[in-house]
Protein backbone atom coordinates (compact mmCIF):
# COMPACT_ATOMS: atom_id res chain seq x y z
CA UNK A 1 0.00 0.00 0.00
CA UNK A 2 1.37 3.48 -1.06
CA UNK A 3 0.07 6.91 -0.40
CA UNK A 4 0.80 10.14 -2.48
CA UNK A 5 0.17 12.97 -1.29
CA UNK A 6 -1.83 15.85 -3.29
CA UNK A 7 -0.86 18.99 -1.03
CA UNK A 8 1.64 19.22 1.28
CA UNK A 9 -0.03 17.26 4.80
CA UNK A 10 -3.43 16.96 3.25
CA UNK A 11 -5.64 14.51 1.02
CA UNK A 12 -3.27 10.94 -0.65
CA UNK A 13 -4.00 9.11 -2.96
CA UNK A 14 -3.90 5.92 -2.05
CA UNK A 15 -2.86 2.69 -3.99
CA UNK A 16 -1.61 -1.13 -3.95
CA UNK A 17 -4.73 -2.45 -1.91
CA UNK A 18 -7.64 -3.65 -2.77
CA UNK A 19 -10.61 -2.69 0.21
CA UNK A 20 -12.99 -5.05 -1.40
CA UNK A 21 -12.12 -7.76 0.60
CA UNK A 22 -11.19 -8.19 4.32
CA UNK A 23 -7.88 -6.19 5.91
CA UNK A 24 -5.35 -7.55 8.09
CA UNK A 25 -5.32 -5.37 11.19
CA UNK A 26 -1.61 -3.79 9.95
CA UNK A 27 -3.75 -2.89 7.08
CA UNK A 28 -6.42 -0.95 9.05
CA UNK A 29 -4.12 0.22 11.13
CA UNK A 30 -1.89 2.02 7.89
CA UNK A 31 -5.31 3.35 6.40
CA UNK A 32 -6.16 5.24 10.10
CA UNK A 33 -2.32 6.40 10.17
CA UNK A 34 -3.11 8.09 6.85
CA UNK A 35 -6.40 9.51 8.08
CA UNK A 36 -4.65 11.42 10.89
CA UNK A 37 -1.86 12.59 8.59
CA UNK A 38 -4.50 13.52 5.48
CA UNK A 39 -7.09 13.54 6.74
CA UNK A 40 -8.68 12.85 3.15
CA UNK A 41 -7.97 9.66 1.47
CA UNK A 42 -8.55 8.43 -2.12
CA UNK A 43 -9.14 4.63 -2.98
CA UNK A 44 -9.03 4.40 -7.23
CA UNK A 45 -10.75 1.62 -9.01
CA UNK A 46 -12.67 -0.24 -5.90
CA UNK A 47 -15.58 -1.60 -7.28
CA UNK A 48 -17.78 -1.76 -4.25
CA UNK A 49 -21.46 -3.36 -3.37
CA UNK A 50 -23.10 -1.97 -0.50
CA UNK A 51 -22.23 -5.06 1.56
CA UNK A 52 -18.57 -4.85 0.55
CA UNK A 53 -18.50 -1.27 1.60
CA UNK A 54 -20.34 -1.56 5.23
CA UNK A 55 -17.84 -4.40 5.76
CA UNK A 56 -14.82 -2.12 4.84
CA UNK A 57 -16.50 0.38 6.47
CA UNK A 58 -16.72 -1.22 10.19
CA UNK A 59 -12.92 -1.56 10.27
CA UNK A 60 -13.10 2.07 11.87
CA UNK A 61 -15.84 1.51 14.16
CA UNK A 62 -19.51 1.14 14.62
CA UNK A 63 -21.57 2.64 11.53
CA UNK A 64 -23.98 5.38 11.89
CA UNK A 65 -27.72 5.74 10.45
CA UNK A 66 -28.19 8.58 8.21
CA UNK A 67 -30.37 10.69 9.30
CA UNK A 68 -32.63 10.85 6.15
CA UNK A 69 -33.02 7.37 6.73
CA UNK A 70 -34.06 7.52 10.14
CA UNK A 71 -36.96 10.58 8.79
CA UNK A 72 -38.07 8.70 5.62
CA UNK A 73 -40.62 5.80 5.46
CA UNK A 74 -38.76 2.31 4.63
CA UNK A 75 -40.79 2.25 1.30
CA UNK A 76 -39.53 5.51 -0.12
CA UNK A 77 -36.03 4.18 0.53
CA UNK A 78 -34.08 3.09 -2.78
CA UNK A 79 -31.08 1.64 -0.66
CA UNK A 80 -31.29 -1.45 1.58
CA UNK A 81 -29.15 -1.20 4.50
CA UNK A 82 -30.31 1.97 6.70
CA UNK A 83 -26.41 2.68 7.54
CA UNK A 84 -25.79 3.26 3.58
CA UNK A 85 -26.44 7.08 3.37
CA UNK A 86 -27.97 7.73 -0.22
CA UNK A 87 -25.97 10.57 -1.68
CA UNK A 88 -28.06 10.23 -5.42
CA UNK A 89 -30.46 12.35 -7.69
CA UNK A 90 -32.84 8.93 -7.49
CA UNK A 91 -35.97 8.04 -6.05
CA UNK A 92 -36.96 4.69 -4.85
CA UNK A 93 -37.70 3.15 -8.13
CA UNK A 94 -34.36 4.38 -9.36
CA UNK A 95 -35.67 7.70 -11.53
CA UNK A 96 -34.03 10.98 -11.49
CA UNK A 97 -36.03 13.16 -8.90
CA UNK A 98 -38.46 16.55 -10.58
CA UNK A 99 -37.49 19.76 -9.89
CA UNK A 100 -39.38 20.20 -7.24
CA UNK A 101 -39.10 16.95 -5.39
CA UNK A 102 -38.85 17.87 -1.58
CA UNK A 103 -36.06 15.63 -1.48
CA UNK A 104 -34.14 16.80 -4.10
CA UNK A 105 -34.50 20.01 -2.34
CA UNK A 106 -33.50 18.74 1.60
CA UNK A 107 -30.58 17.55 -0.46
CA UNK A 108 -29.45 20.86 -1.55
CA UNK A 109 -28.22 21.51 1.11
CA UNK A 110 -24.93 19.63 0.61
CA UNK A 111 -23.50 22.52 -1.19
CA UNK A 112 -22.63 24.07 1.84
CA UNK A 113 -19.37 23.95 3.64
CA UNK A 114 -20.13 21.37 6.55
CA UNK A 115 -18.85 18.48 8.58
CA UNK A 116 -21.43 15.30 8.68
CA UNK A 117 -23.57 14.52 11.62
CA UNK A 118 -22.26 17.21 13.71
CA UNK A 119 -25.52 18.22 14.40
CA UNK A 120 -25.10 14.89 16.54
CA UNK A 121 -24.03 15.12 20.20
CA UNK A 122 -20.59 13.07 19.13
CA UNK A 123 -20.70 14.08 15.75
CA UNK A 124 -19.58 11.41 12.77
CA UNK A 125 -15.53 9.86 12.54
CA UNK A 126 -14.98 9.56 9.06
CA UNK A 127 -17.13 9.06 6.43
CA UNK A 128 -16.55 7.09 3.36
CA UNK A 129 -18.07 7.53 -0.13
CA UNK A 130 -17.68 5.36 -2.88
CA UNK A 131 -18.95 6.32 -6.20
CA UNK A 132 -21.03 4.49 -8.73
CA UNK A 133 -22.35 6.96 -11.82
CA UNK A 134 -21.16 9.80 -12.44
CA UNK A 135 -22.07 12.89 -14.15
CA UNK A 136 -20.33 14.24 -17.25
CA UNK A 137 -19.84 17.40 -15.86
CA UNK A 138 -19.65 18.95 -12.24
CA UNK A 139 -20.69 17.10 -8.73
CA UNK A 140 -17.43 17.35 -7.54
CA UNK A 141 -17.03 17.21 -3.94
CA UNK A 142 -14.40 19.84 -2.04
CA UNK A 143 -12.57 19.37 1.09
CA UNK A 144 -11.28 21.76 3.33
CA UNK A 145 -8.36 21.45 5.96
CA UNK A 146 -9.63 22.88 9.06
CA UNK A 147 -6.24 22.14 11.04
CA UNK A 148 -4.52 24.14 8.24
CA UNK A 149 -7.13 26.71 8.99
CA UNK A 150 -7.42 26.93 12.65
CA UNK A 151 -3.21 27.07 12.38
CA UNK A 152 -3.62 30.36 10.16
CA UNK A 153 -5.73 32.57 12.66
CA UNK A 154 -4.21 35.47 13.65
CA UNK A 155 -3.51 35.43 17.44
CA UNK A 156 -6.24 37.41 18.13
CA UNK A 157 -9.17 35.14 16.72
CA UNK A 158 -7.08 31.85 18.13
CA UNK A 159 -7.78 33.46 21.47
CA UNK A 160 -11.68 34.23 20.64
CA UNK A 161 -12.58 30.77 19.35
CA UNK A 162 -10.51 28.73 21.98
CA UNK A 163 -13.70 28.27 24.41
CA UNK A 164 -16.55 29.14 21.91
CA UNK A 165 -19.39 26.69 22.01
CA UNK A 166 -21.37 26.67 19.23
CA UNK A 167 -24.95 24.77 18.36
CA UNK A 168 -25.49 22.23 15.51
CA UNK A 169 -29.27 21.57 13.90
CA UNK A 170 -29.76 19.91 10.67
CA UNK A 171 -32.54 22.57 10.63
CA UNK A 172 -30.63 25.51 10.42
CA UNK A 173 -27.87 24.23 7.15
CA UNK A 174 -31.83 23.74 5.47
CA UNK A 175 -33.33 27.42 6.75
CA UNK A 176 -30.75 29.12 5.23
CA UNK A 177 -31.93 27.65 2.14
CA UNK A 178 -35.94 27.86 2.56
CA UNK A 179 -36.36 24.72 3.46
CA UNK A 180 -38.31 23.17 6.58
CA UNK A 181 -40.55 20.21 5.33
CA UNK A 182 -39.49 17.67 7.63
CA UNK A 183 -42.32 15.59 7.90
CA UNK A 184 -44.39 14.88 10.97
CA UNK A 185 -42.47 13.16 14.32
CA UNK A 186 -39.26 14.26 13.18
CA UNK A 187 -39.29 17.33 15.41
CA UNK A 188 -36.98 15.37 17.91
CA UNK A 189 -34.24 15.14 15.38
CA UNK A 190 -33.50 18.74 14.53
CA UNK A 191 -33.15 20.09 18.22
CA UNK A 192 -29.99 21.34 18.47
CA UNK A 193 -27.03 20.27 19.96
CA UNK A 194 -23.73 21.87 21.81
CA UNK A 195 -19.83 21.77 20.08
CA UNK A 196 -16.56 23.01 21.02
CA UNK A 197 -15.38 25.46 18.09
CA UNK A 198 -12.17 24.21 18.70
CA UNK A 199 -11.75 20.49 18.88
CA UNK A 200 -8.35 18.31 19.55
CA UNK A 201 -7.44 15.68 17.23
CA UNK A 202 -7.47 12.17 19.99
CA UNK A 203 -4.66 10.45 18.05
CA UNK A 204 -2.44 13.73 17.03
CA UNK A 205 -2.96 16.32 19.33
CA UNK A 206 -3.54 18.76 16.22
CA UNK A 207 -6.19 21.60 16.92
CA UNK A 208 -8.93 22.16 14.52
CA UNK A 209 -12.09 24.79 14.24
CA UNK A 210 -15.11 22.36 14.02
CA UNK A 211 -17.18 24.52 11.51
CA UNK A 212 -20.27 23.31 9.95
CA UNK A 213 -23.44 24.79 8.12
CA UNK A 214 -25.67 23.25 10.67
CA UNK A 215 -24.22 26.38 13.09
CA UNK A 216 -27.22 27.99 14.11
CA UNK A 217 -25.94 30.39 16.98
CA UNK A 218 -22.92 30.80 19.78
CA UNK A 219 -23.87 30.04 23.46
CA UNK A 220 -24.36 33.18 25.19
CA UNK A 221 -24.19 35.17 22.05
CA UNK A 222 -27.05 37.08 20.25
CA UNK A 223 -27.70 35.06 17.39
CA UNK A 224 -27.17 37.75 14.06
CA UNK A 225 -23.73 38.32 15.70
CA UNK A 226 -22.92 34.26 15.97
CA UNK A 227 -23.92 33.79 12.55
CA UNK A 228 -21.68 36.76 11.23
CA UNK A 229 -18.92 35.78 12.98
CA UNK A 230 -19.38 31.81 11.64
CA UNK A 231 -19.70 33.10 8.55
CA UNK A 232 -16.66 35.13 8.51
CA UNK A 233 -14.83 31.73 10.22
CA UNK A 234 -16.49 29.61 7.18
CA UNK A 235 -14.83 31.81 4.82
CA UNK A 236 -11.37 31.82 6.34
CA UNK A 237 -11.49 28.28 6.51
CA UNK A 238 -12.19 27.42 3.27
CA UNK A 239 -10.17 29.55 1.27
CA UNK A 240 -8.30 28.09 -1.84
CA UNK A 241 -5.35 27.39 -0.84
CA UNK A 242 -6.90 24.99 2.32
CA UNK A 243 -8.82 23.14 -0.18
CA UNK A 244 -8.79 20.28 -2.46
CA UNK A 245 -11.35 19.85 -5.03
CA UNK A 246 -11.88 15.90 -5.78
CA UNK A 247 -13.30 15.05 -9.12
CA UNK A 248 -14.98 11.79 -9.21
CA UNK A 249 -14.58 8.60 -11.54
CA UNK A 250 -16.55 5.63 -11.02
CA UNK A 251 -15.46 3.56 -8.70
CA UNK A 252 -13.69 5.90 -6.35
CA UNK A 253 -13.86 5.57 -2.51
CA UNK A 254 -13.05 8.65 -0.62
CA UNK A 255 -12.59 8.71 3.28
CA UNK A 256 -12.24 11.92 4.99
CA UNK A 257 -12.35 12.67 8.73
CA UNK A 258 -15.03 14.94 9.98
CA UNK A 259 -13.05 15.94 13.07
CA UNK A 260 -10.83 17.78 11.13
CA UNK A 261 -12.79 18.58 7.61
CA UNK A 262 -15.63 20.08 5.72
CA UNK A 263 -16.72 19.61 2.65
CA UNK A 264 -19.17 20.11 0.00
CA UNK A 265 -21.01 19.47 -3.25
CA UNK A 266 -20.68 21.30 -6.03
CA UNK A 267 -23.36 21.60 -8.54
CA UNK A 268 -24.71 19.43 -11.91
CA UNK A 269 -26.89 18.72 -14.56
CA UNK A 270 -29.04 16.35 -11.76
CA UNK A 271 -32.36 16.59 -13.78
CA UNK A 272 -30.52 15.12 -17.02
CA UNK A 273 -27.41 13.50 -15.44
CA UNK A 274 -27.25 10.62 -12.58
CA UNK A 275 -25.17 11.13 -9.79
CA UNK A 276 -25.31 7.78 -7.63
CA UNK A 277 -23.00 8.10 -4.78
CA UNK A 278 -23.39 5.82 -1.46
CA UNK A 279 -22.38 7.27 1.97
CA UNK A 280 -21.42 5.24 5.33
CA UNK A 281 -20.20 6.84 8.24
CA UNK A 282 -18.55 6.03 11.31
CA UNK A 283 -19.72 7.20 14.48
CA UNK A 284 -18.21 9.60 16.50
CA UNK A 285 -17.21 8.25 20.18
CA UNK A 286 -17.27 11.45 22.28
CA UNK A 287 -19.08 14.71 22.95
CA UNK A 288 -16.92 18.02 22.21
CA UNK A 289 -18.91 19.97 24.85
CA UNK A 290 -21.26 19.29 28.02
CA UNK A 291 -24.97 19.19 26.55
CA UNK A 292 -28.20 21.13 28.03
CA UNK A 293 -29.89 18.43 29.90
CA UNK A 294 -32.73 18.82 27.36
CA UNK A 295 -30.26 17.85 24.70
CA UNK A 296 -28.46 15.07 26.45
CA UNK A 297 -31.55 12.41 25.32
CA UNK A 298 -30.45 12.55 21.55
CA UNK B 1 -7.65 66.12 -10.35
CA UNK B 2 -5.42 62.50 -10.90
CA UNK B 3 -7.12 59.39 -10.57
CA UNK B 4 -4.86 56.57 -9.62
CA UNK B 5 -5.83 52.66 -10.38
CA UNK B 6 -5.77 50.93 -7.06
CA UNK B 7 -6.15 47.28 -8.08
CA UNK B 8 -6.36 45.41 -11.18
CA UNK B 9 -8.28 42.54 -12.84
CA UNK B 10 -8.29 40.46 -16.09
CA UNK B 11 -11.07 43.16 -17.26
CA UNK B 12 -9.10 46.13 -16.21
CA UNK B 13 -9.06 48.84 -13.43
CA UNK B 14 -11.01 48.45 -10.28
CA UNK B 15 -11.21 51.20 -7.55
CA UNK B 16 -9.07 54.75 -8.13
CA UNK B 17 -7.30 57.06 -5.73
CA UNK B 18 -8.17 60.37 -6.83
CA UNK B 19 -6.56 63.10 -5.38
CA UNK B 20 -5.86 67.18 -6.17
CA UNK B 21 -9.51 67.90 -5.74
CA UNK B 22 -11.27 69.64 -2.72
CA UNK B 23 -15.23 68.11 -2.10
CA UNK B 24 -16.52 70.25 0.47
CA UNK B 25 -16.24 73.15 -2.06
CA UNK B 26 -18.95 73.66 -5.01
CA UNK B 27 -18.26 71.65 -8.02
CA UNK B 28 -17.92 72.90 -11.50
CA UNK B 29 -20.16 70.84 -14.24
CA UNK B 30 -16.49 69.64 -15.54
CA UNK B 31 -15.17 68.45 -12.33
CA UNK B 32 -18.59 66.87 -11.75
CA UNK B 33 -18.52 64.98 -15.23
CA UNK B 34 -14.75 63.84 -14.54
CA UNK B 35 -15.92 62.36 -11.56
CA UNK B 36 -18.75 60.43 -13.23
CA UNK B 37 -16.10 59.26 -15.95
CA UNK B 38 -13.96 58.25 -13.14
CA UNK B 39 -16.66 55.93 -11.58
CA UNK B 40 -17.47 54.70 -14.87
CA UNK B 41 -14.37 53.45 -15.37
CA UNK B 42 -13.16 52.43 -11.63
CA UNK B 43 -16.96 51.72 -10.25
CA UNK B 44 -15.15 52.91 -6.72
CA UNK B 45 -13.04 56.34 -6.17
CA UNK B 46 -11.48 57.16 -2.86
CA UNK B 47 -10.70 60.37 -2.14
CA UNK B 48 -8.69 61.08 1.19
CA UNK B 49 -8.62 64.42 3.25
CA UNK B 50 -12.51 65.48 2.62
CA UNK B 51 -12.98 67.21 5.79
CA UNK B 52 -17.25 67.21 5.59
CA UNK B 53 -20.17 68.17 7.48
CA UNK B 54 -23.45 66.47 6.65
CA UNK B 55 -24.20 69.52 4.97
CA UNK B 56 -22.17 69.42 2.45
CA UNK B 57 -21.76 66.03 2.31
CA UNK B 58 -25.24 66.14 1.26
CA UNK B 59 -24.63 69.52 -1.20
CA UNK B 60 -21.38 66.77 -3.05
CA UNK B 61 -23.75 64.26 -3.01
CA UNK B 62 -26.44 66.39 -5.20
CA UNK B 63 -24.27 67.09 -8.02
CA UNK B 64 -25.10 62.98 -8.87
CA UNK B 65 -28.82 62.90 -8.83
CA UNK B 66 -31.34 62.81 -6.21
CA UNK B 67 -30.71 61.51 -2.55
CA UNK B 68 -32.47 58.66 -1.47
CA UNK B 69 -33.76 58.38 2.04
CA UNK B 70 -32.46 55.34 4.14
CA UNK B 71 -34.29 52.45 4.74
CA UNK B 72 -32.73 52.50 8.10
CA UNK B 73 -33.97 56.14 8.56
CA UNK B 74 -37.67 55.62 6.92
CA UNK B 75 -38.21 52.86 9.60
CA UNK B 76 -37.16 54.31 12.84
CA UNK B 77 -38.83 57.07 14.74
CA UNK B 78 -37.95 59.99 14.06
CA UNK B 79 -36.85 60.59 17.82
CA UNK B 80 -34.32 57.71 17.58
CA UNK B 81 -32.75 59.07 14.97
CA UNK B 82 -29.17 60.64 14.98
CA UNK B 83 -29.31 62.32 11.54
CA UNK B 84 -31.23 63.73 8.86
CA UNK B 85 -33.21 61.49 7.20
CA UNK B 86 -31.14 61.66 3.82
CA UNK B 87 -28.02 60.32 6.05
CA UNK B 88 -27.84 57.22 6.29
CA UNK B 89 -26.25 56.50 9.71
CA UNK B 90 -23.03 53.92 9.86
CA UNK B 91 -22.33 53.78 13.10
CA UNK B 92 -22.26 52.12 16.35
CA UNK B 93 -23.66 55.31 18.32
CA UNK B 94 -27.31 55.71 19.36
CA UNK B 95 -29.08 59.19 19.65
CA UNK B 96 -27.15 60.42 22.49
CA UNK B 97 -23.75 59.31 20.81
CA UNK B 98 -22.98 56.26 23.07
CA UNK B 99 -22.25 52.88 21.59
CA UNK B 100 -25.01 50.21 21.37
CA UNK B 101 -25.35 47.20 23.68
CA UNK B 102 -24.83 44.21 22.21
CA UNK B 103 -28.22 43.05 22.18
CA UNK B 104 -29.24 46.26 20.97
CA UNK B 105 -32.03 45.53 17.82
CA UNK B 106 -30.23 48.46 15.71
CA UNK B 107 -27.23 47.12 16.30
CA UNK B 108 -28.35 43.40 14.86
CA UNK B 109 -30.00 44.78 12.50
CA UNK B 110 -26.62 46.60 11.21
CA UNK B 111 -25.08 43.66 11.03
CA UNK B 112 -26.50 42.38 7.87
CA UNK B 113 -24.02 44.91 6.35
CA UNK B 114 -21.26 42.26 7.02
CA UNK B 115 -22.70 40.67 3.82
CA UNK B 116 -21.84 41.11 1.06
CA UNK B 117 -24.66 43.75 -0.68
CA UNK B 118 -25.53 46.37 -3.34
CA UNK B 119 -27.14 49.13 -1.52
CA UNK B 120 -31.51 49.40 -1.94
CA UNK B 121 -31.52 46.57 -4.16
CA UNK B 122 -34.47 45.75 -2.28
CA UNK B 123 -36.55 49.00 -4.01
CA UNK B 124 -37.71 48.55 -7.67
CA UNK B 125 -36.14 51.60 -8.55
CA UNK B 126 -32.64 50.66 -6.59
CA UNK B 127 -29.39 52.87 -5.81
CA UNK B 128 -27.14 54.81 -8.31
CA UNK B 129 -23.95 55.96 -6.32
CA UNK B 130 -23.38 55.39 -2.26
CA UNK B 131 -20.91 58.17 -0.79
CA UNK B 132 -19.68 57.19 2.84
CA UNK B 133 -17.28 59.54 4.84
CA UNK B 134 -15.55 58.81 7.50
CA UNK B 135 -15.50 60.77 10.39
CA UNK B 136 -14.75 58.27 13.34
CA UNK B 137 -12.54 55.29 12.95
CA UNK B 138 -11.35 52.24 15.07
CA UNK B 139 -8.19 51.38 15.29
CA UNK B 140 -8.31 47.82 13.74
CA UNK B 141 -10.85 46.45 11.69
CA UNK B 142 -13.92 47.60 10.17
CA UNK B 143 -12.63 47.63 6.71
CA UNK B 144 -15.38 48.47 3.98
CA UNK B 145 -14.87 46.11 0.86
CA UNK B 146 -15.76 46.04 -2.30
CA UNK B 147 -16.08 43.39 -5.24
CA UNK B 148 -16.24 44.33 -9.60
CA UNK B 149 -19.40 42.46 -10.40
CA UNK B 150 -18.50 43.66 -14.29
CA UNK B 151 -15.20 41.76 -14.09
CA UNK B 152 -17.09 38.89 -12.22
CA UNK B 153 -19.31 38.84 -15.37
CA UNK B 154 -16.91 38.48 -17.44
CA UNK B 155 -14.93 35.71 -15.54
CA UNK B 156 -18.10 33.64 -15.99
CA UNK B 157 -18.15 30.75 -18.42
CA UNK B 158 -20.40 30.99 -21.67
CA UNK B 159 -22.81 27.73 -20.29
CA UNK B 160 -23.22 30.14 -17.39
CA UNK B 161 -23.95 33.54 -18.87
CA UNK B 162 -26.24 32.04 -20.91
CA UNK B 163 -28.30 30.72 -18.22
CA UNK B 164 -28.65 33.31 -16.34
CA UNK B 165 -29.06 36.35 -19.41
CA UNK B 166 -32.66 36.39 -18.62
CA UNK B 167 -32.91 35.27 -14.85
CA UNK B 168 -35.50 37.53 -12.31
CA UNK B 169 -34.37 37.29 -9.01
CA UNK B 170 -36.36 38.74 -5.79
CA UNK B 171 -35.03 41.07 -3.06
CA UNK B 172 -36.22 41.84 0.48
CA UNK B 173 -34.13 43.10 3.28
CA UNK B 174 -36.33 40.67 5.22
CA UNK B 175 -33.82 37.87 3.43
CA UNK B 176 -30.43 39.33 4.54
CA UNK B 177 -31.49 39.44 7.80
CA UNK B 178 -33.25 35.95 7.68
CA UNK B 179 -29.94 34.77 7.47
CA UNK B 180 -28.30 36.17 10.14
CA UNK B 181 -31.80 34.87 12.32
CA UNK B 182 -32.93 38.44 12.26
CA UNK B 183 -37.34 37.70 12.15
CA UNK B 184 -39.64 39.75 9.76
CA UNK B 185 -41.43 40.04 13.00
CA UNK B 186 -38.76 42.48 14.65
CA UNK B 187 -39.35 45.29 12.01
CA UNK B 188 -42.47 46.03 13.50
CA UNK B 189 -46.20 45.83 12.12
CA UNK B 190 -45.64 49.52 10.43
CA UNK B 191 -42.74 48.18 8.24
CA UNK B 192 -44.06 45.26 6.85
CA UNK B 193 -44.89 46.99 3.32
CA UNK B 194 -41.41 47.79 3.17
CA UNK B 195 -39.76 44.66 2.89
CA UNK B 196 -42.12 43.06 0.23
CA UNK B 197 -39.47 41.41 -2.75
CA UNK B 198 -38.75 43.90 -5.71
CA UNK B 199 -37.44 42.16 -8.74
CA UNK B 200 -34.72 42.45 -10.27
CA UNK B 201 -32.29 41.32 -13.75
CA UNK B 202 -29.50 39.32 -12.49
CA UNK B 203 -27.55 40.61 -15.33
CA UNK B 204 -27.44 44.08 -15.57
CA UNK B 205 -25.94 46.75 -18.50
CA UNK B 206 -24.50 49.67 -17.50
CA UNK B 207 -26.52 52.92 -19.40
CA UNK B 208 -23.00 54.44 -19.96
CA UNK B 209 -20.48 51.80 -20.93
CA UNK B 210 -22.73 49.17 -21.71
CA UNK B 211 -21.04 46.96 -19.46
CA UNK B 212 -22.70 43.83 -18.46
CA UNK B 213 -22.15 42.94 -14.67
CA UNK B 214 -23.86 40.79 -12.17
CA UNK B 215 -26.38 42.19 -10.14
CA UNK B 216 -26.34 40.06 -7.01
CA UNK B 217 -26.74 40.89 -3.42
CA UNK B 218 -27.54 39.38 -0.07
CA UNK B 219 -31.31 41.20 -0.17
CA UNK B 220 -31.56 38.11 -2.80
CA UNK B 221 -34.04 35.35 -1.48
CA UNK B 222 -35.23 33.57 -4.62
CA UNK B 223 -35.37 33.43 -8.36
CA UNK B 224 -38.50 33.55 -10.47
CA UNK B 225 -39.10 30.43 -11.65
CA UNK B 226 -37.05 28.08 -9.50
CA UNK B 227 -37.76 26.77 -5.84
CA UNK B 228 -36.33 28.85 -3.31
CA UNK B 229 -33.74 26.10 -2.05
CA UNK B 230 -32.23 25.75 -5.59
CA UNK B 231 -32.43 29.48 -6.69
CA UNK B 232 -30.53 30.24 -3.04
CA UNK B 233 -27.83 27.56 -3.36
CA UNK B 234 -27.28 28.71 -7.04
CA UNK B 235 -26.73 32.81 -5.79
CA UNK B 236 -24.47 31.30 -3.34
CA UNK B 237 -22.25 29.75 -5.75
CA UNK B 238 -22.39 32.89 -8.14
CA UNK B 239 -21.41 35.12 -5.00
CA UNK B 240 -18.76 32.83 -4.09
CA UNK B 241 -17.03 33.57 -7.53
CA UNK B 242 -18.12 37.14 -7.73
CA UNK B 243 -16.03 37.54 -4.56
CA UNK B 244 -12.72 35.77 -5.46
CA UNK B 245 -9.95 37.67 -4.16
CA UNK B 246 -8.62 38.75 -7.60
CA UNK B 247 -11.92 40.93 -7.74
CA UNK B 248 -11.81 42.78 -4.35
CA UNK B 249 -10.49 45.48 -3.48
CA UNK B 250 -10.09 46.47 0.61
CA UNK B 251 -10.34 49.98 1.73
CA UNK B 252 -8.81 50.64 5.28
CA UNK B 253 -10.53 53.58 6.57
CA UNK B 254 -9.39 56.89 7.40
CA UNK B 255 -10.90 59.96 9.19
CA UNK B 256 -12.32 62.47 6.13
CA UNK B 257 -11.90 59.48 3.71
CA UNK B 258 -14.66 59.45 1.26
CA UNK B 259 -15.61 56.64 -0.98
CA UNK B 260 -18.12 56.42 -4.02
CA UNK B 261 -19.45 53.12 -5.48
CA UNK B 262 -21.87 52.61 -7.95
CA UNK B 263 -24.27 49.89 -6.83
CA UNK B 264 -25.13 48.89 -10.43
CA UNK B 265 -21.86 47.53 -10.96
CA UNK B 266 -20.09 46.73 -7.20
CA UNK B 267 -21.17 44.53 -4.01
CA UNK B 268 -20.00 45.56 -0.90
CA UNK B 269 -19.68 44.83 2.86
CA UNK B 270 -18.29 45.94 6.44
CA UNK B 271 -15.62 43.77 8.61
CA UNK B 272 -16.29 43.10 11.98
CA UNK B 273 -14.29 45.71 14.14
CA UNK B 274 -14.84 45.97 18.58
CA UNK B 275 -18.06 47.47 18.10
CA UNK B 276 -18.76 47.46 21.56
CA UNK B 277 -15.35 49.30 22.69
CA UNK B 278 -14.17 51.66 19.83
CA UNK B 279 -16.56 54.00 18.13
CA UNK B 280 -16.85 54.10 14.36
CA UNK B 281 -18.92 57.23 13.05
CA UNK B 282 -19.74 56.80 8.71
CA UNK B 283 -22.29 58.92 7.10
CA UNK B 284 -23.85 57.68 3.89
CA UNK B 285 -25.67 59.82 1.48
CA UNK B 286 -27.08 57.91 -1.20
CA UNK B 287 -28.09 58.56 -4.93
CA UNK B 288 -31.08 57.38 -6.38
CA UNK B 289 -31.32 55.33 -9.45
CA UNK B 290 -33.44 56.63 -12.62
CA UNK B 291 -34.81 53.00 -14.05
CA UNK B 292 -35.88 49.57 -12.94
CA UNK B 293 -34.51 46.43 -14.13
CA UNK B 294 -37.33 44.53 -14.34
CA UNK B 295 -40.81 44.57 -14.29
CA UNK B 296 -42.52 44.33 -11.26
CA UNK B 297 -45.46 42.35 -10.45
CA UNK B 298 -48.86 44.24 -9.74
CA UNK B 299 -49.17 43.46 -6.09
CA UNK B 300 -45.17 45.12 -5.65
Amino acid sequence: MRMTPLHPGFVAEVSGIDISVPLSGDEVAAIEDGMDRYAVLVFRDQPLTDEQQCTFSRSFGELEMTLIGQMMKPTERRLGPVEMGDISNLDAAGKMRARDDSRRMYALGNRLWHSDASFRATGAGYSLLSARVVPGYGGNTEFADMRAAYDALDDRTEAAVEDLVSEHSIAFSRDVLGFNDYGEGNEDKVRPVRHSLVRTHPVTGRKSLYLSAHIGGIVAWPVPEARAFVRDLTEHATQPQFVHAHQWRVNDLVMWDNRTTMHRARRYRDLQEVRDLRRTSIKGTRLTAEQVPAMAAE
Amino acid sequence: MNITPLTQNPAGNFAGDVTGIDLTQPLTGRQVAAIEAGMDRFAVLVFHDQHFNDDTQLAFSRNFGELEISSGGEMSKPEDRRLKLEMADISNLDRDNKMRAADDRVRLVALGNRLWHSDASFRAVPAKYSLLSARVVPGRGGNTEFADMRAAYDALDAATKAEIETLVTEHSNVYSREVIGFPKESYGADNQDKLRPVRQRLVRTHPVTGRKSLYLSAHIGTIVGWSVPEARAFIRDLTEHATQRAFVYAHVWRPWDLVIWDNRTTMHRARRYDDLHEVRDMRRSTIRGDSMTAPQQEAA
